[in-house]
């Protein structure tokens, strides 16, 4: 037997406990194989596949939350593996092996997980990624397909990468080990478990902290972000850890006065090991939570932005197809019928159509009150409030009434609330000075260069200036809004060429371009986003999982002894599976719960409410948690039994 | 009336590509209800396979046991697990106490599990701690006590549902003199209030001078017999003889195994 076969015969024997580690090892170099393996194609590396330049950042984004991750996981797994194993360290030491020996084992066997760890990450990422581009290439919208290519820099970026972050953490661990003396190391597995208790104090402080956090995130809004984000977040990870390592004992102590509930059948054990069970792996389920609740609250943000952008589109462009023109019958820019012709012709129908003719003025300065006046260059229109109600009735926007002989000034953006002022510019060559007599929040047609500053005027008002002005210098808008308008993006290109270039300005067909911008953003966004979801999930079940197994000894040791004083099969399963259920589904459940504020404050934010996707997130989570549950809890019971039965 | 039966009762471990061996052969036994048995053999006699036996954690390769009238190896796993649970009471030399439990709860745990109601597993626990001198210590943990007030716990637990049989398996093994004869003083006191029966496999002829009866088996086979007069001090001088007689090496496994 070399040292290197020992080694390899300890990776062997500890397997089990091993393998959640390198299964999750394999998935974080697999995705950043995969990653790397599109950001050095030979495709994407000449800007031959245009489309790639959008997620390209992302992509180097995602790549070091992968490199970060990892490095944060090996370094967690490394020590927990070391610490588990510090009876045998001791047994080796006992029979005279060095501390050299010792870490030169370490690192051993670590470099040899981690080359499995490359090898297979580095093959199974080569084997998906062709598919990770066929996915790309639908959602990038690209015409060709992408090609399978494995290029060496990604190969070596990833490999030479991994095995340095490897290297480095076991390297670090091992250099740790060896400093206790042998009988400790000896003894180490033996320890009582010691009394559960906790303070009086830092269960006050949990309850305070989750309360605030949850409170501050209930209210907050867009206002109040910038000055909430950061003392939510602080207040959140205290009350989270101090909620397991003791409120839950608090709780437990709770149940186990009760002796009803105490005292039936397998309850008894289920509780009393659990208050250890939560005890020792409550920084595990801290970080798991906090990581369920990112990923949750992650995927959550992705589509209510995605709501809010389209909500923001929709606001901006009430109409599918707008455009204005100079004059009341002029169609310099797109005839109406032609328009009508070949919106009919590629199959769409018309919701609704509206043309509003306005009083254009020109180079127009406002001023408020005794404030300096803001001096525009460019034009805003004037319409009449019947107009403005009639376009505003269709928008669901608040109707207006403005003073007499005063105009009130509707604009999308308001940065102050101001009252009253002045506008003055010229009307048709004419210098002109209106009051105006309130401001208003609101958007009634799309938004041109000629429109962003929108005046309505009481009607009287209005016909009297409009008198004043010849027919060909007033000023039109077309506004067409199309069924099924998502779809519409060819019919709007078709429209744009038959306006001439220099009135291009005058249109907005873009809309349905414009969501399918957000559309692909979105969903690049969440297929890419997925991944490093999932690797957060896969690591944070595996922790987990390698927690659960340290403990496989003990608890067969315990089992074994019910057993033989006559529990039957059915109530180890049933304790079984309530322990190992309530370490999985504890943190999901308090990840959800933080992610559901979180929600709500996003929700507060874009003032939009958008609970049904956020159930669906949650669900799909809980759902894969179950999986990972079931084949985690089988797997458990298997060993349990052979063990208790031996 | 005879609590335990045992007819013919043989064991051979057999597997594929190794020669069987006979771990257990013919061995009869009757233990009467409120009886005190020892059982004693040099190491490798088959004490260990008897006492797995009779646990029903192990099934015989040929004979029939019997335990107040039931049949074990009849029984389907779950109902054996039942039956254990109910029948049997255990006292082992490592104590296989839970150590997430306090002494109380790992005392009470077999009605608790029979799902037994509070009120009344508190009454019985109150007798059972008093008799055992157990009082004071209910509330801690297990690594809060020491070795004989764990076994003494470990016998309120064997017996505090009223099993038909309690089987105790070296508990002395672990223990210091002085908690030894405590321990063994408990279950005297037992036997001989609450009529439990006891069956004991021990190699410590001190503690074996306890029984009322001791049965030696040697080879797996069945050996001699002896019963305890009126004095203890002369039956411990009748088991050494009989253990001379026996031979065998009866120190070639350390006391403390654990």
């Amino acid at each position: 037997m070399t040292f290197r076969s020992l080694a390899l015969s300890n990776i062997r024997g500890n397997w089990r406990s091993y393998s959640a580690f390198f299964l999750s090892s394999v998935f974080s170099v697999m995705i950043f194989y995969i990653y790397a393996a599109f950001l050095y194609h030979p495709g994407v590396e000449s800007g031959h596949i245009m489309a790639a330049s959008k997620i390209r950042m992302g992509m180097v984004f995602c790549e070091y939350i992968i490199v970060i991750f990892s490095f944060l996981f090996v370094l967690y797994s490394n020590s927990a593996f070391l610490k588990t194993r510090q009876q045998e360290f001791g047994l080796f030491s006992l029979f005279g092996m060095t501390k050299t020996q010792l870490r030169k084992l370490v690192i051993y066997e670590n470099a040899a997980i981690a080359i499995m760890a490359i090898v297979v990450g580095i093959g199974l990422g080569m084997l998906f990624s062709k598919l990770f581009f066929m996915a790309l290439t639908v959602l990038l919208n690209v015409e060709e397909s992408i090609p399978f290519a494995a290029p060496l820099k990604a190969i070596g970026l990833t490999a030479g990468g991994f095995f340095v972050l490897f290297m480095v953490i076991s390297v670090g661990t091992a250099l740790r080990i060896g400093r206790t003396e042998i009988v400790d190391l000896l003894k180490a597995a033996r320890k009582p478990k010691g009394q559960l208790v906790f303070s009086r104090w830092l269960v006050a402080v949990a309850v305070f902290c989750l309360l605030a956090a949850y409170g501050m995130a209930f209210i907050m809004n867009s206002e109040t972000f910038l000055v909430l984000t950061l003392p939510i977040l602080i207040t959140v990870i205290i009350g989270t850890y101090f909620l397991f390592t003791q409120l839950s004992i608090l709780l437990l102590r709770f149940i186990q006065k009760r002796s009803a509930l105490y005292y039936k059948r397998t309850n008894m054990i289920v509780f009393a090991q659990l208050g250890y069970k939560i005890r020792d792996n409550a920084r595990i389920l801290f970080i798991v939570s906090i990581l369920s609740a990112v990923i949750m609250t992650a995927l959550g943000t992705v589509y209510i932005l995605q709501v809010g952008s389209k909500q923001n589109l929709l606001y901006g462009s009430p109409y599918t197809l707008a455009y204005s023109e100079k004059g009341l019958g002029t169609h310099d820019v797109i005839d109406p019928a032609e328009l009508k012709r070949i919106v009919a012709e590629d199959g769409f129908t018309i919701a609704h159509e509206s043309i509003t003719a306005g009083v254009l003025i020109h180079n127009y300065a406002i001023q408020w009150g005794k404030e300096e006046s803001w001096q525009s260059k460019s034009d805003a229109l004037i319409i009449s409030a019947t107009d403005y109600n009639r376009l505003a009735a269709f928008n669901d926007q608040p109707s207006l009434h403005p003073e007499n002989g005063k105009v009130t000034l509707v604009t999308q953006f308001i940065g102050k609330e101001k009252k009253s002022g002045v506008v003055s510019g010229t009307v048709n060559g004419k210098q002109t000075e209106i009051q105006v007599g309130g401001l208003l929040e609101a958007n009634v047609m799309n938004w041109l260069d000629s429109n962003s500053y929108t005046l309505v005027m009481d009607d009287f008002s209005y016909m009297e200036l409009r008198a004043s002005v010849p027919e060909d210098q007033l000023f039109t808008m077309y506004g067409y809004e199309l069924r099924n308008w998502e779809d519409s993006s060819e019919t709007a290109a078709k429209l744009s060429k038959l306006v001439p270039e220099e009135l291009q300005g005058q249109t907005d067909f873009r809309r349905s371009d414009r969501l399918k911008d957000i559309n692909e953003m979105v969903s690049l966004t969440l297929f890419i986003g997925m991944f490093i979801s999932l690797l957060f999930f896969i690591a944070s079940g595996s922790m987990i999982y390698f927690k659960l197994f340290t403990e496989l000894q003990d608890d067969q040791a315990q089992f074994r002894a019910l057993t033989r004083i006559g529990m039957t099969r059915g109530e180890i399963r049933r304790i079984v599976v309530t322990q190992v259920g309530i370490v999985f589904f504890v943190p999901v459940v308090v990840g959800i719960a933080h992610a559901l504020f979180a929600m709500k404050a996003l929700d507060n934010m874009m003032q939009s409410s958008n609970w049904i996707y956020s159930f669906i997130v949650i669900g799909i989570y809980i759902a894969m948690q179950t999986i990972y549950f079931l084949v985690a809890c089988s797997s458990y019971m298997k060993s349990m039994l052979r063990g208790a039965s031996a | 009336m005879s609590v335990l039966k045992a007819q013919g009762l043989g064991k051979i471990y057999s597997s594929k590509g190794n020669v069987a061996y006979k771990a257990l052969e013919d061995i009869e036994m009757q233990v009467e209800a409120g009886e005190f048995v020892g059982v004693m053999g040099p190491s490798g006699s088959g004490k260990t396979t008897l006492l797995n036996l009779l646990s029903t954690i192990d099934r015989p390769t040929s004979g029939a046991l019997e335990i107040n009238g039931i049949n074990p190896s009849k029984l389907s796993d779950q109902k054996l697990a039942l039956f254990r649970r109910r029948e049997l009471g255990f006292v082992f030399q490592d104590f296989n106490l839970l150590d997430t439990l306090s002494i109380k709860e790992n005392i009470i745990l077999p009605l608790v599990l029979d799902g037994i109601a509070p009120k009344q597993i508190e009454l019985k626990l109150n007798s059972l701690a008093e008799l055992l001198q157990i009082k004071p210590i209910l509330d801690k943990r297990t690594y809060e006590v020491s070795g004989g007030q764990k076994q003494r716990a470990a016998i309120a637990r064997a017996i505090i549902h009223q099993p038909s049989l309690v089987l105790a398996d070296e508990l002395t093994g672990n223990l210091d003199s002085k908690s030894a004869k405590d321990v063994m003083d408990s279950l005297k006191d037992l036997n001989e209030r609450f009529k439990a029966t006891v069956l004991m496999v021990t190699h410590d002829p001190f503690s074996a001078s306890y029984c009322q009866r001791i049965v030696f088996i040697k080879d797996g086979k069945f050996f001699s017999e002896i019963r305890r007069g009126s004095n203890r001090q002369a039956f411990f001088q009748q088991i050494l003889d009989a253990l001379s007689v026996l031979g065998g090496n009866f120190d070639d496994v350390p006391f403390a195994r654990a």
